[in-house]
């Protein structure tokens, strides 16, 4: 693993979340937190205990309650203050990163169900004015997508969704991927085939993924770092608090 | 940035026409309102339309002339044309003296007609052909050159007698027809001549001499006195007023100001009934489509969130069910448009019986319906941008996790 200060990805020093509803409170506290480029996180944990939390926070798309410092490296020597970006409520520059430097596979597709397959993988491409040149028909291949690149989502089955997924986040060659539980919503056995197909894809093209999973038992064999972290509850079980550090 | 801006308004566009169902029942809801809004209005300004039309249209809605008969001179005459709200003012002569025995060459007998004075700008005539003038040229009514069987250009040839100095006398002169009056204007048998033509046929009955025609007579009239007037108002509004002013001066008029009042009454009325309805209906429609842009804003979340979380921006996430909006406005109004056109064809067709040629009783003009799109666009546009806004500002995380 390197450790020049020029490969990290994700840098965040004391990151905080806090939610409470109906009295009850759930925290998630990052104390110390790096990520470097082309590593692969697997972050595993049950439902719960605040692994989409973090996700939702490394994709920008969830603004934490306490940042300390948090600094993201999209391309090699840039750092960009993600803490500033939140606090000048800067949502656009925040977006405008997702677009170019990351791919998003959520738990259950995330497909636009009105664009067919082919249009699904190539969205974020599109958006960033990219030009068709087989990458798209390229992906669809490895994922076994090809014979229905024509269809809209509603004719494929779940696992082959989850597929689209993993294809759309890749198309555009972002730097990270972040996958939330990507295959919890097919069976076990399907899941693994995703995964190892998943994982295998991001680390031929150098892609840094962070994974969230239930499962840690298969997710070890394809190498994944796992995040520690644990969780604590207060005496009443009101406060819930999940530390995560790495 | 117009690259995604486009994108956007493309995936919009996709979007709607995959859920063309929903789609449907959106521009439905809208046409359902619109539609007899549509209508109530082309009703309303149908049939006051129509009324008011009448009223402007015929002339002799505007007419004042006075009761019995009195003693105008010229110089009274001249003040009154000079008055803004008169359009047209001619004196009149005795009734008794104000006949002609005519005759044409086509037409074996003689016949007696009216003569009416006139003059150029008289709103009984058609303004684009020629009016009386001179001592020979005349207008005839519709129904006086169709029993003498001439047409404009056509000679007539006019006679009066007068019994002067004890035995009678016989006059006759050349007309030349120089128009026709339109047969909506004057439905009796009469002869349109100038002042100065009346003013000769009378004094000649009266034993005066008539020097332009070589009529002979005792001497020719110093003061000349008219019985009466024909006066037309500038417009029908101003027929109310002229009548005050009238009997202020002692002078009893008649006039249809009180068709007009009823006509002015009748528009106040269903005006009010109209606007009360109106508005009853408009927030009816804007409830009913900011309702279902706003709940197709809350049901598209997770896939707004989507377009957010793959690098969508605020505007662009705003700009997506402001299209979505303007595909339901632009349809919905169209639908409704369609709507109105064929219950104001079966109206229209409905009490055609009633109405004189090309008088609808439903009727819009262009710029209603523009109207009616600019505001079904602007409270589309303003629906839309509020839930797109709300959209726009939910955590795309939150939108996520909803699934």
């Amino acid at each position: 693993m390197q450790e020049s200060p020029s490969e990290i990805i994700y840098q965040l020093k004391d990151v905080a979340k806090t939610r409470s509803s109906n009295g009850y409170t759930f925290g998630l506290r990052v104390p110390s937190l790096r990520i470097h480029r082309g590593e692969k996180i697997a972050l595993i944990g049950e439902s719960g205990c605040g692994k989409s939390t973090l996700l939702d926070m490394l994709a920008f798309i969830l603004q934490p309650s306490d940042i300390g410092s948090f600094s993201f490296h999209g391309d090699r020597g840039s750092e960009i203050d993600i803490g500033l970006a939140w606090r000048k409520h800067k949502r656009n520059r925040l977006a405008a990163l997702r677009k170019a430097h990351m791919g998003y596979v959520m738990q259950t597709g995330g497909l636009l169900p009105y664009l067919d397959i082919y249009d699904n993988i190539n969205l974020s491409r599109q958006m960033l004015g990219m030009k068709d040149d087989g990458t798209v028909e390229l992906l669809a291949k490895e994922l076994g997508l090809t014979r229905h690149l024509k269809k809209l989502p509603d004719a494929l089955s779940t696992g082959e969704r989850q597929r689209v997924a993993i294809g759309r986040a890749l198309a555009h060659q972002p730097a990270i991927v972040i996958a939330d539980e990507p295959t919890a919503s097919v069976d076990p056995f399907a899941a693994e085939k995703i995964m190892s197909l998943f994982i295998g894809m991001v680390e031929e093209r150098n892609i840094t993924v962070i994974v969230a999973s239930h499962a840690w038992r298969h997710i070890k064999q394809l190498g994944l770092r796992r995040l520690a972290h644990h969780t604590r509850r207060s005496a009443d079980g009101r406060l819930t608090e999940t530390v995560v550090s790495g | 940035m117009l690259r995604q801006k486009r994108q956007t308004l493309a995936l919009a566009s996709k979007d709607y026409f995959h859920e063309w169902q929903i789609s449907i029942c959106f521009v439905l809801a809208l046409a359902a309102v619109l539609g007899p809004m549509l209508v109530l209005f082309g009703l309303k300004f149908g049939i006051v339309g129509t009324m008011i039309e009448e009223l402007v249209e015929n002339p002799a809605k505007r007419e004042i002339r006075p009761v019995g008969s009195g003693r105008y001179d010229r110089v009274w005459v001249d003040s009154l044309r000079k008055r803004d709200d008169v359009d047209f003012i001619v004196p009149r002569i005795r009734s008794i003296a104000s006949t002609l025995s005519v005759s044409s060459e086509r037409a074996g007998r003689i016949l007696q007609f009216e003569v009416i004075p006139s003059s150029a700008g008289d709103p009984l005539l058609d303004p684009k052909l020629a009016a009386p003038s001179g001592l020979d040229k005349v207008v005839l009514s519709a129904s006086a050159a169709k029993k003498l069987q001439v047409s404009s250009g056509d000679h007539i040839e006019g006679s009066l007698r007068r019994q002067y100095r004890g035995h009678k006398e016989r006059v006759t002169l050349d007309l030349q027809v120089v128009a026709v009056a339109p047969a909506t204007a004057f439905k009796r048998d009469g002869l349109f001549a100038s002042v100065m033509l009346v003013e000769a046929l009378e004094d000649f009955r009266d034993g005066h001499e008539v020097p332009a025609l070589g009529w002979k007579g005792a001497a020719a009239v110093e003061q000349r006195h008219y019985t009466g007037f024909r006066l037309y108002a500038r417009s029908i509004y101003d027929v109310a007023a002229l009548q005050d002013s009238f009997e202020r001066s002692g002078i009893e008029v008649r006039t249809r100001a009180a068709d007009i009042e009823n006509v002015q009454r009748m528009d106040r009325t269903l005006s009010a009934i109209y606007w009360a309805i109106a508005l009853i209906g408009l927030g009816g429609f804007s409830l009913s489509l900011g309702a279902s842009l706003w709940a197709n804003v809350d049901r598209k979340r997770k896939e707004l969130s989507v377009l957010r979380l793959v690098g969508f921006r605020s505007v662009e996430i705003v700009l997506f069910p402001v299209m979505q909006g303007m595909y339901t406005a632009i349809f919905g109004w169209a639908l409704a448009c369609g709507i109105y056109y064929v219950a104001a064809w079966s109206i229209n067709l409905m009490l055609a019986p009633q109405l004189e040629n090309e008088q609808q009783i439903c009727r819009l003009l262009p710029a209603h319906y523009a109207i009616a799109l600019a505001i079904t666009v602007g409270a589309s546009l303003l629906a839309a941008i509020l839930a797109g806004m709300r959209a726009a500002r939910v955590e795309p995380s939150e939108g996520l996790r909803d699934i």
